[in-house]
């Protein structure tokens, strides 16, 4: 029964509290009036400041951070009293205001005396949204109007209840650039921007998104960002110095290129069948000592809680939670299902004197067995995480999709999935599509894709719409493009990738059948310090080098170098790659570094410590030629060797001595075979895959230019990147070296080509780049900074002034 | 180059009108507000800032741990000799006399000894030791007032003071960070954690210049273009946008607010307040006060940025692990090299800044993420692991004369103006080991709220992240040292 539900019942209580004014305190017109007056601001609805609620009798009941603040026994000693009372500014509530009367301090007094009457029912505002757990099956509202896809049906639905009309749909062009974007993170080229439009036939949307989705190393290598962030896996940072960390890099990338089971990529990274996919609940082992609300089997619950189920646990992993309705006791459950040792729950950092015990955040659903060993309980909760029943789990990997793709959650923002979804039905829906197709993430996007919705034009967002407190959805969003699809656009426009990645992984799905065929046949060598099983002297640095003569150009191939210390590969006398970490194989894409008739191959390879130590070369390379022909190269007794004292410069070889001695043949050290069989010819099976395609900036370090444009320090999971440019970033776009060189290298390319004229050469530009024409007022403007005989300069101003629009840096 | 080349009346006047009329509408960016602003926190309450007594700040950060008694609070000395008892060893250079009567610091430091009648020194300040010493993270903790790791990223104090003040002058960055390299040295990824503006987001992180000899290029076109074509190029990106066919995104929020960090980019890179960036436009005679290595060439960039309308500076000697203060082992040869780096640079920004009547409304702070001592790792009763190279108990070689343990219980912090006392002395530290301090101990949580203070941040100002609050000392708690205000 609500307060003041009728007349009635207001006139009823009106009577009795007037008969009773003397004997006891009236809850309804004394009391509420007061905490409404005083307390409200703070202490109800979903405010909870200093983690005191008086939104019911209960939470009154229960207190703040500093304990209980009603004693029914006795009353005088309450909390509240003293402190509504005190003449202590800095301790007084309300902070703010005259304070409450002596009148009103008594009937406080009074009201706690009689017991703290409540009227039943009551309370301040109703408790915040609960979301349904269990998933629920939609059903939909009936076609209108053509749009028989499933999320149209409900997004004109929604539309009708809110007399809201049908945004535009998109342009074909406009769409081949987001449909691209979105799903593999790479700008159409001229050819398929050609090849679209001529298509004639009205599903080729839908075929454009099945086709780009089975685009499968460019799809991984577009959603390695989501996941990096989302898992916060990188390929250094803060933890890997004092080996407090592990990648999940290798596992992630095969995972995506495989498109596994969404409800098997949690279990196996919650319970690790491997090593391999254990870093994300290890999480970063700290030097020293670390708050309680930091310790690994603290950011295990809390990596959990907000990757997989939207659950924010950082406040309840160090008290209650004040903003939703997670608890400390809770937080540490999830916790003990990690731990290894008796985990012992710390309030604010200070222990409280109880042991968690292993439980999860849904026991409507089962639990896991504290008394189980840990592997047994990470099992149980990757079973009751992927529990059939458990609809948090789907409903919160589909609003990411959905976020990605549509710039906007449906429950937003994305971790605080106890939020009321603007679209239930839509959620729900989605999730439980996805549930019923395998946990298939492909299927989800693909079904997102190719409903009409997503082939609506963006909303334009006026300031008012994006401040206002109450979304109401009217198309999607715009979406600014992370710093990996901006930069890897860039490269697809200048050609300026570089040709080495740090994600140590395989591009491509690994050929284990065609791995398992390669017989490594190559020798380590080394000079004359290595003879007679000698060990060459510390800081030893010497050239190595070999004469190769091809028949035909190569079509594809790699090579596979390890020195132990370090080296440098020279391929025709220019530096190709260096490596000072003898146990990480290197492999070497070889299809454009390698010509038909003689090639050099030279290696500077340094022995590494200042004592004599094991010092050897390994380089051993796969060629499939363009004749049809395969040619394998090997270090061996015929490569020859001197002494190399200065380094290249600028990334040349220089001449090489004369008097060229033979190598020693290096009876390898066991390390060595070990590194060289397990990473050798999974290597070189994976030549073909990588030599063809431009290395992704989702697979290289953070860099300057990356964490300036918004890739995020991953010591945290992220799961939504800044939206927008800010202006030290655009000084790096103005002026910063990595962009500007990158440019040039692009303009310098674009230059050599013939070009019918300044026109078409500016419609390259925008077809590459923005998927359209110049309109006549750009092309005018391009052609004149340009002239008739663009230069490389000119080129690269105006490609800067192009890639700074927003209509490029958004996804539109 | 000439200084007016790139006067943005260069740009076609009738462009540059369309273009920023649409900027117009969306009202002034973060990154131009000027005067200290109330906030609403969550709770609904308003926070009151205190009046400024500072409008500037400049942190000149002794990284890796300077070790207070051979710098600003000097002990028993005892000079190199062989067979000298390590535990003897309390100061390795003796104390000279300063301006003010009765205040001595290290021999080494003449020429800041000399203005140490405008600071208050706080020989007080404490630290945790964490358990284990590791510079990241005490440097982590100070820096940000939060001991790492955080569940979100916590903003560094320059970018507290860029959100909540911004810059002075609107075309300048509010935070700018002189002198540490974040690529391709030991720890750098540790570095970057706190080297940032967290989840305020980058428009508040710091401007990082590393070499403050080539400040400059910062701020000037890339390599090779010149100012005619730097212009040219902005003017046919102008022409884009006006002419672009997708007329009805003119009002998108997002595209203004993506037009306004360009062209603020571009004010910037064309203004008048870029010559602060060089600092080969000081005359010879300045140029060579500052001289004295990288950190002394960054106080002079610090004192022209700050001119220029810059809100917060730091100028790092550098932490590169086993360099500079963080000393392992040579500490007394180490730390006479840093003190001829030091001393006069920081006494001439001193100078500097008061001779342009600077002084009062700029607060300089010397600080450290810890002292050092001899023997003592941590602090007394710390189960922190001893890092130094050579554990020896007699001194018998240069090597091991130096204090090469990190010690949290006592260091020196100096002040200079933005409303503190003058040749003030808060706190103390004991006269023999432990060297902690004995009176009036000053936390990290309390130092910040003394700068916040002092810059007009009430300590209690929070933010929102994750629907939780989060405050520029850790859990609005911090406590001003309102003895060092004049």
């Amino acid at each position: 029964m609500s307060l003041f539900r009728t007349t009635t019942t207001l006139i009823v209580t009106l009577m009795l509290s007037q008969l009773n004014r003397a004997a006891e305190v009236d809850f309804s017109h004394q009391i509420v009036p007061l905490l409404r007056k005083h307390c409200a601001d703070c202490h109800t609805g979903d405010k909870k400041k200093g983690g005191f609620s008086i939104n019911d009798r209960e939470a009154l009941l229960e207190g703040s951070e500093n304990g209980a603040v009603i004693d029914l026994k006795k009353p005088d000693a309450s909390l509240l009293l003293e402190v509504v009372a005190t003449a202590d500014e800095d301790l007084r509530m309300p902070p703010k205001g005259d304070g409450l009367s002596s009148v009103e301090v008594s009937l406080l007094k009074q009201w706690i005396t009689e017991g703290l009457p409540w009227e039943k029912g009551f309370a301040f505002k109703a408790p915040a949204y609960e979301p349904p757990l269990a998933p629920r099956k939609v059903e939909l509202p009936p076609s209108k109007d053509g749009r028989n896809h499933p999320v149209d049906r409900l997004i004109t639905a929604y539309f009708a209840d809110r007399n809201l009309s049908w945004p535009e749909p998109l342009g074909d062009e406009a769409f081949l650039r987001r449909a691209h974007l979105d799903l593999i993170g790479l700008l159409p080229s001229s050819e398929e921007r050609a090849a679209f439009l001529a298509d004639p036939k009205a599903d080729k949307r839908a075929r454009l998104v099945e086709a780009l989705l089975a685009r499968e190393v460019d799809y991984t290598e577009h959603w390695l960002t989501f996941w990096n962030d989302l898992l916060r896996n990188d390929y250094g940072g803060t933890g890997f110095i004092t080996g407090g960390r592990k990648q999940v890099s290798k596992w992630l990338y095969d995972a995506l290129v495989t498109n596994m089971a969404f409800d098997q990529f949690a279990r196996e990274l919650i319970a690790p069948p491997t090593g391999e996919s254990r870093g994300f609940i290890d999480g970063i082992k700290w030097r020293g000592d670390v708050s309680a609300g930091q310790t690994v089997e603290i950011q295990f619950a809390q990596s959990v809680g907000q990757s997989f189920l939207g659950i924010n646990l950082k406040c309840a992993s160090c008290h209650d939670s004040f903003i939703d309705r997670w608890k400390l006791g809770e937080a540490y459950g999830l916790a003990a299902i990690y731990s290894e040792r008796p985990l012992e729950i710390h309030r604010c950092d200070k222990p409280i004197g109880e042991t968690a015990k292993a439980s999860w955040l849904f026991p409507e659903l089962g639990n896991v067995n504290p008394s189980a060993p840990q592997k047994e309980r990470l099992h149980q909760l990757a079973g009751l995480l992927t529990h059939p029943e458990n609809g948090r789990f789907t409903r919160t990997l589909v609003n990411r999709l959905w976020h990605r793709l549509m710039g906007r959650g449906i429950v937003h923002p994305l971790d605080a999935m106890q939020t009321e979804p603007w679209n239930a039905d839509l959620l729900d829906f989605l999730a439980e599509d996805f549930q019923t197709h395998g946990y298939d993430i492909k299927r989800t996007l693909s079904l997102i894709a190719t409903s009409q919705i997503y082939s609506a034009k963006a909303e334009v967002v006026e300031p008012d719409t994006a401040n206002a407190t109450r979304f109401v959805f009217a198309a999607p969003r715009a979406k600014r493009m992370t710093a990996e699809q901006f930069i890897d656009s860039v490269w697809q426009i200048t050609g300026a990738a570089p040709g080495r990645f740090d994600a140590p992984v395989f591009r491509g799905k690994v050929d284990r059948e065609a791995a398992a065929k390669i017989e490594l046949g190559a020798e380590w060598i080394w000079g004359d310090s290595a003879a007679d099983g000698k060990s060459p002297p510390g800081g030893e640095r010497l050239l190595f080098v070999t004469n190769v003569k091809l028949d035909s150009d190569v079509k594809s191939g790699a090579a596979i170098v390890t020195c132990d210390n370090e080296f440098t590969l020279y391929l025709n006398g220019r530096s190709v790659v260096s490596s000072d970490n003898w146990e990480n194989i290197v492999s070497v894409p070889l299809h454009e570094k390698l010509k038909a008739g003689n090639n050099q191959i030279a290696v500077v390879g340094t022995n590494g410590a200042t004592a004599p130590n094991p010092a050897g070369l390994y380089f051993e390379a796969r060629l499939d030629l363009e004749d049809g022909k395969t040619q394998v190269i090997r270090s061996d007794a015929s490569w020859k060797w001197a002494p190399r004292t200065e380094p290249g410069k600028e990334g040349r070889l220089g001449a090489v001595p004369k008097n060229l001695k033979p190598v020693t043949l290096v009876k390898p050290v066991g390390p060595w075979q070990k590194v060289l069989r397990k990473q050798g010819p999974a290597l070189l099976a994976q030549g073909d895959a990588a030599s063809a395609r431009m290395v992704r900036a989702s697979l290289l370090k953070s860099d300057f230019l990356m964490r300036s444009l918004g890739r995020p320090n991953r010591d945290q999971i992220v799961s939504m990147r800044p939206n927008e440019l800010t202006t030290l970033e655009a000084i790096d776009l103005a002026n910063g070296a990595a962009l500007a060189e990158a440019l040039k290298i692009g303009a310098e390319q674009l230059s050599r080509r013939a070009w019918d004229s300044t026109q078409s050469l500016v419609s390259h530009l925008f077809h590459h780049a923005l998927t359209r024409d110049p309109s006549a007022g750009e092309l005018a403007a391009a052609t004149d900074l340009l002239g008739d005989q663009p230069t490389p300069a000119t080129i690269e101003d105006t490609l800067w002034a192009i890639l700074m629009l927003p209509e490029f840096q958004l996804v539109r | 180059m000439q200084a007016n080349e790139f006067d943005p009346k260069a740009s076609p006047a009738i462009i540059r009108r369309d273009f920023l009329k649409r900027l117009a509408a969306a009202g002034t960016a973060a990154w131009m507000t000027g005067e200290p602003r109330a906030i609403w926190a969550k709770s609904g309450e308003m926070v009151t800032h205190p009046p400024a007594k500072a409008d500037a700040c400049i942190l000149l950060w002794m990284a890796g741990g300077m070790a207070a008694p051979d710098t600003f609070d000097p002990k028993r000395y005892e000079p190199f000799k062989k067979g000298l008892e390590v535990s003897r060893m309390l100061s390795t250079f003796p104390a000279i006399d300063t301006a003010v009567d009765g205040l001595k610091i290290c021999a080494g430091l003449e020429n800041i000894a000399q203005v140490m009648d405008r600071a208050t020194l706080i020989r007080s300040a404490v630290q945790p030791d964490l358990g284990s010493i590791l510079h990241s993270r005490h440097q982590y903790h100070w820096h940000t007032g939060y001991v790492p790791p955080q569940t979100v990223a916590a903003p560094h104090i320059g970018a507290w003071m860029a959100k909540v003040l911004g810059p002075r002058k609107d075309v300048m960055p509010a935070f700018i960070n002189i002198g540490q390299r974040l690529e391709g040295i030991g720890e750098s990824e540790e570095l970057k954690a706190f080297t940032t503006a967290g989840f305020f987001g980058s428009e508040f992180g710091p401007m990082n210049l590393p070499f403050p000899e080539e400040a400059a290029t910062s701020v000037k076109p890339p390599k090779g273009m010149d100012a005619g074509r730097f212009a040219s190029r902005d003017r046919l990106f102008r022409k884009l946008v006006d002419q672009s066919p997708q007329r009805d995104f003119m009002s998108d929020y997002q595209q203004q607010s993506m037009l306004r960090s360009l062209d603020n980019a571009y004010r910037l890179l064309s203004s008048k307040e870029r010559e602060a960036f060089d600092i080969t436009l000081e005359p010879k005679e300045v140029q060579q006060k500052y001289d004295t290595g990288r950190f002394g060439r960054g106080c002079l960039l610090a004192r022209r940025l700050i001119e220029a309308g810059a809100r917060f500076v730091e100028v790092t000697t550098e932490y590169v692990p086993f360099l500079y203060w963080d000393t392992h082992k040579s500490g007394h040869d180490t730390v006479d090299g840093l003190h001829k780096e030091i001393d006069l640079p920081i006494a001439t920004l001193v100078r500097d800044l008061e001779e342009r009547g600077m002084l009062e409304r700029t607060l300089i702070i010397i600080a450290s993420e810890f002292s050092r001592d001899a023997i003592m790792e941590g602090k007394p009763g710390s189960t922190a692991n001893d890092q130094a190279t050579f554990k020896v108990d007699k001194v018998e070689e240069p090597a091991h004369y130096g204090l090469h343990r990190h010690f949290t219980g006592g260091t020196s912090v100096v002040m200079f103006g933005g409303g503190v006392k003058k040749g003030h002395i808060h706190g103390q530290t004991a006269d023999e080991r432990p060297l902690i301090a004995v009176k009036d101990p000053v936390s990290i949580m309390d130092l910040h709220a003394t700068i916040m203070t002092a810059m007009g941040i009430s300590p209690k100002t929070e933010f929102e992240i994750e629907g939780r609050p989060f405050y520029v000392t850790e859990d609005g708690l911090g406590k001003p040292v309102e003895a060092i205000f004049a």
